[in-house]
């Protein structure tokens, strides 16, 4: 009852984020009419910027004001010398006020801070939305959370913004989850998240490239999709999007861009798992991140992270050509492969698209590339087949580890060749 | 068995870079006109086509999946199941009708490897894809990896091990959304893997390849004059269209007997139903290997 109160009488200042530290909330005993006129009086004075909750009315009703902190010394003195009886209901609302929000996380994570956060099991979408608010609740200067768009069965697509400041720096940009089956790569995202604001003013190469640079993470690209293999069909990979004539549902989010749309490479049968959809940027998951690059207009360097298969790639996938920046492309992938291995001696092959896994139109960093976004490389994450989407859970942490050690390796090549 | 999807011109993954890839002999083969590059294989007329290591690569790829899932079926022991390490060498030649003839060695791994464990098989095979027809007619020879002896022992503790199992079973999912196999349930999946190896085998082409994702149901489960009956559906995963096919299997199986398989898997879903029926025993009418 003290909780619906509370929140019904401070929603709209928490929503103006007004600080309720000190602030204290007494319940009067007025024992007669006197003593009800007495507290009136106090009604009256407004620099004392009382907030009655429980207004007087007749004796023996309980009143309730909310004492802002500079004014709760004068107003027990005043109770106490009218001999006016009170309690102290609340001792600091800011404190229960932060502790409902804990509880509120805590409800949709099941952990109260990102350091009792598992890791090392899958989560649901809830979860990983509470993960994220907690993170920015815990280094409100680093981290912030972006709402790029809502998905096709409406829920909120978000994207973790990681900046020391600046206006407008040049950006990574780092994808999960965009097929829903593919759950390492959403758990890695998680953890990537976590290892960036743990290794900012820790670990030199990370603190160099966000003191220049920022970071943007999506870790569930795919939030319909992904909702859909936790409830129904733990193998879903495209979108939940419904298809004008068709009984089939979703379209495959890494064929829907404005890449090579339409070439060989993607179906335009509804009913298979490669769908390229209606059109370019059908997909609302899709265009949200257009519109958001295209808006930013400073990503340097684009990362989609896929399993399975133990690959690391860069354009093209839709066409044989050899993309202008290969040679580069090839020495950083290369780098980053290195990188990955040294961890566990986990082996990827690395190459382009078309020539190390198959013709992909339509796909994501293809139109990065496009963008001019020189830097853009589809991982394939662990396994090589033995489990394949159905990863044990026990591998989420070392695959995110040594993942993130090849990411560490790109970010910084882009970092030191600024174009 | 109508193409699904589009065929991709080459398949690259699975498994690390093969130590050495001889492609001298197929640089002469390559020069008349080796590859069998599908519609699409280099996008626009203009463009040109993949590169022929690249295609050869590929084909000598599938040719290893599909020669692995054919040993590991006439083995018929899911105690000694293999997986593929690396390609060593490998020549590919097609005829007119575009059918793939490979001829290769590559090297295996033990499927349950242990931890520290680094045993690494070597096989040499002929595989003849017909075309994007499903049947690839696999000769195969592969080096011991683990001992008869030892073989037979865990093939047999396997064997009781089901037998005990109580039916009718009441599991769904193997492995679950997160991965996890229980342990007393490992066995179910290592036998499913070995029947569901006689149908990857069949069903794998030039262009087409299969992973085990997940057993999603096991329907019936006795024992008849001894040998374990075990009725199931598998999703299997196909890597070059991304679809996943639900396949129901029947198996029968004895230590030390010929495994047989009976299977029927759901074809894409489009409005007019297909379905492919195959029936198969290890007597299959392909060349005996010795092992």
């Amino acid at each position: 009852m003290r909780r619906v109160l509370i929140f019904s009488v401070l929603l709209g200042a928490v929503l103006g984020k007004e600080d309720f530290t000190g602030h204290q909330v007494l319940r009067i005993s007025a024992t007669d009419e006197a003593q009800v006129q007495k507290v009136k009086e106090l009604e009256d004075l407004e620099h004392l910027q009382l907030d009655f909750w429980r207004g007087p009315a007749q004796p023996g009703f309980p009143i309730d004001i909310r004492v802002p902190f500079p004014s709760t010394q004068a107003v027990k003195i005043f109770l106490e010398a009218h001999g006016i009886g009170y309690t102290t209901m609340i001792e600091d609302v800011q404190a229960l006020l932060d502790e409902e929000q804990e509880q509120m996380f805590a409800f949709r994570t099941g952990a109260r801070s990102t350091d009792t956060f598992n890791y090392a099991t899958y989560h649901t979408l809830e979860e990983i939305y509470g993960f994220m608010d907690i993170l920015v609740a815990e280094h409100p200067q680093l981290v912030s959370k972006l709402q790029i768009g809502n998905s096709y069965e409406g829920r909120p697509i978000y994207v973790l913004k990681f900046s020391t400041g600046g206006n407008s720096r040049p950006a990574i940009w780092i994808d999960t989850g965009i097929h829903s089956r593919e759950w390492v790569t959403q758990a890695s995202g998680v953890w990537f998240a976590k290892r960036i604001t743990q290794d900012y003013g820790q670990d030199s190469t990370l603190t160099a490239i966000l003191d220049s640079m920022d970071i943007f993470l999506e870790i569930v690209t795919n939030p319909d999709g992904f909702a859909f293999t936790h409830n129904k069909n733990r193998m879903w990979r495209k979108t939940r999007s419904l298809t004008e004539g068709s009984s089939c549902v979703g379209a495959d989010p890494n064929r829907n861009w404005d890449a090579g749309f339409g070439m060989p490479g993607a179906s335009s049968n509804p009913c298979t798992e490669t769908y390229r959809g209606k059109f370019a940027n059908s997909e609302v998951e899709v265009k949200s991140i257009v519109d958001f690059v295209k808006n930013h207009g400073n990503i340097k360097a684009f990362i989609s992270i896929h399993s399975y298969s133990q690959l690391l790639l860069y354009p093209y996938g839709y066409k044989a050509e050899v993309a202008p920046d290969q040679a580069e492309l090839d020495q950083v992938a290369k780098s980053a492969v290195t990188a990955l291995s040294s961890l566990y001696g986990t082996k990827f092959q690395y190459g382009s698209i078309i020539k190390t896994i198959y013709q992909a139109s339509g796909n994501t960093i293809d139109w990065s590339y496009s963008q001019g976004i020189k830097y853009s490389f589809t991982f394939e994450l662990r396994d090589t087949g033995r489990y394949g989407f159905l990863l044990p859970a026990s591998q989420i942490v070392p695959t995110a580890h040594e993942t993130w050690l090849a990411l560490r390796a790109i970010m910084q090549h882009t970092l030191n060749h600024p174009y | 068995m109508p193409p699904r999807g589009q065929p991709p011109p080459a398949s690259g993954p699975g498994g690390p870079r093969p130590a050495v890839l001889l492609l001298a002999p197929l640089l002469l083969l390559a020069l008349q006109g080796v590859a069998a590059a599908p519609a699409g294989a280099g996008g626009t007329e203009d463009s040109p086509g993949l590169q022929d290591a690249e295609l050869q690569r590929g084909l000598l790829q599938q040719a290893a999946r599909a020669a692995l899932h054919f040993f590991n079926f006439r083995a018929g022991s899911p105690s000694a199941l293999r997986v593929l390490a690396a390609v060593l060498e490998g020549r590919a030649t097609v005829n007119p009708k575009k059918e793939c003839q490979v001829d290769l060695v590559f090297t295996t791994d033990h499927y349950n490897r242990e931890d520290g464990e680094e045993r690494l098989g070597k096989c040499s095979a002929r595989v003849f894809f017909r075309n994007q027809k499903p049947r690839p007619a696999v000769n195969v020879t592969c080096t011991r990896l683990i001992e008869k002896n030892k073989r037979q022992q865990e093939d047999y503790l396997l064997y009781t091990h089901m037998k005990q199992l109580k039916t009718p079973l009441d599991v769904v999912s193997i492995p679950d959304s997160h991965g996890h196999i229980d342990p007393s349930l490992r066995p179910i999946w290592d036998l499913a893997f070995l029947g569901s190896s006689y149908v990857m085998w069949e069903k794998t082409t030039q262009f087409l390849h299969y992973y085990m994702a997940q057993i999603s149901s096991v329907n019936q489960w006795k024992t008849n004059d001894d040998a374990v009956d075990f009725d199931y559906t598998v999703l299997l995963h196909e890597f070059s269209t991304q679809e996943i096919i639900p396949c129901r299997i029947h198996l029968v199986w004895y230590p030390g007997k010929p495994l047989k398989v009976k299977y029927h898997c759901q074809e894409l879903q489009t409005p007019e139903e297909a379905s492919g029926t195959e029936e198969g025993s290890a007597v299959a009418p392909t060349e005996l290997n010795n092992f």
